[in-house]
């Protein structure tokens, strides 16, 4: 992403940000010139590890970086996480909802506790947050992107998070309309098919995902820059959407994804 | 049936070779006891990369789903993680037989957060060799025996050339909790 004197000194909070989607979106706002609060849900093991490095590609860019460490889903680590961001840099501008925790199976499978950590995580979780970032959304005029996913709109086999990311989606449309008065907007960014590390785990439920050509799957950074963009000035008018990011993949109806194109 | 095309140390080297991968570690730090989570700092999602990994290179499915899961699925909610999310003793007993190396850091009431500390590069090579060990007999497709091996890893009939048709990682540990249950009458 280009450097923008607009996001210059302005601070943004990923969740989930130490790999895959949330990485590329801490990165993509450091590009633009961003400072980046970098959340991952353990303190320590490989989770730690690779938010650190996070940091430091930040930190490479010339911009400020902070590691912090909570699980979404309970809300008194998200009120910590608030407050470390509150006392590094006194203000947060954008709030990124991107960190997500789920079963992969189908849902007359799941468990009772595997059903409560999906909501827990997944739709709780993302309201702490917002509830919890507003005092400093508002003070900063801040903007909220969620990550959604087309399993949103779409079935995909044993994917109940697809269930959560359509009531996020909602939600964004609800709290974009309820916090306009106090000048914070909200829009969402339903991503298709990244080749993430999650990616290599739905692979293992939809072996169709393989026969998916490259050219229909999107980058993690084509992604993050439409987050960048939507908290832009130029994105002003763009208020509870959820804008499709997916190389035109949902596009397709009546030919199959995996089908190419003839050479005319 | 015990296979013999695929040596165990092969079977321990490539374990190794796709944790290294999956969680992008030097593969020289990587002992047969390593703890993944604990000593290696996999997270939940490299499993899921892990055994991907593995199923490409051997032509096996690993289970999607852990032994607790497959309890409670047989026995009933609870049956294994009680409302608390602490282990029950009948799953801790079938946790001890089905691990034995392990049983003495198994226990009932143990958090079972603590369950996936557990899981060690034998332990998954232990798995892996128990999935080639489902080799049938003869080749479902021609009726040959006459099993070799493609690229060095995949079992394959040396007869039609179709690849060997190994039980599931879910059918094995359902098949196994079932054998149990029948002998031992524990839920």
């Amino acid at each position: 992403m280009a450097e923008n004197s607009f996001f210059t000194d302005k601070v943004a909070l990923v969740t989930g940000s130490s790999r895959g989607i949330g990485r590329a979106i801490a990165l993509a706002f450091a590009g633009a010139g961003a400072d980046v609060v970098v959340n991952h849900s353990k303190p320590d093991g490989a989770s730690k590890r690779k938010a650190d490095e996070v940091c430091r590609e930040i930190e490479e860019l010339g911009r400020k970086a902070l590691a912090v460490p909570a699980d979404i889903a309970s809300k008194a680590s998200v009120g910590e996480m608030v407050e470390a961001v509150s006392s590094w840099r006194g203000r947060l501008d954008f709030l990124v909802l991107n960190a997500a925790k789920a079963p992969f199976k189908p849902i007359e499978k799941l468990l009772e506790r595997e059903i409560r950590q999906l909501v827990e995580t997944n739709y709780m979780g993302n309201i702490f947050c917002i509830q919890k970032s507003l005092p400093l959304l508002e003070a900063a005029g801040g903007r909220i992107v969620f990550i959604s996913s087309l399993g949103s709109r779409f079935y995909n086999p044993s994917y109940p998070l697809g269930s959560m990311k359509a009531a996020m989606e909602a939600v964004v449309r609800d709290c974009t309309e309820s916090l306009a008065e106090r000048g914070v907007f909200a829009n969402g960014v339903c991503g298709g098919i990244v080749k993430t590390d999650s990616f290599k785990t739905l692979r293992q439920y939809m072996e169709e995902l393989e026969h998916i050509p490259d050219e229909l799957c999107v980058s993690p950074q084509a992604l993050a820059e439409v987050v960048v963009f939507l908290c832009s000035p130029a994105a002003r008018g763009i208020r509870g959407q959820t804008v499709v990011v997916d190389n035109g993949l949902s596009n397709r109806l009546y030919r199959p994804a995996w089908v190419r194109k003839p050479k005319s | 049936m015990k296979q013999n095309l695929v040596a165990e140390q092969r079977v321990m080297e490539e374990v190794k070779k796709a944790i290294a991968e999956g969680i992008d570690i030097d593969p020289a730090g990587i002992k047969a006891e390593s703890s993944l989570m604990k000593d290696l700092g996999a997270e939940s999602l490299d499993f899921l990369d892990i055994n991907y990994r593995l199923e490409q290179t051997f032509g096996i499915k690993m289970a999607r789903r852990t032994v607790i899961d497959h309890m409670e699925e047989l026995f009933g909610e609870e049956s294994a993680i009680d409302a608390e999310g602490k282990l029950t003793g009948k799953a801790a007993e079938v946790l001890g037989m089905r691990y034995d190396g392990y049983s003495a850091h198994i226990r009932a009431g143990m958090d079972m957060d603590e369950l996936p500390v557990m899981v060690t590069v034998a332990s998954i090579a232990e798995g892996v060799t128990s999935l080639l060990d489902t080799l049938p007999e003869n080749c479902e497709n021609c009726g040959a025996k006459n099993w070799a091996l493609q690229e060095e890893t995949l079992i394959a009939c040396g007869g039609c050339g179709e690849p060997a048709a190994f039980t599931s990682g879910d059918d094995l540990i359902e098949e196994w909790l079932k054998q149990i249950q029948e002998s031992k009458k524990i839920f």
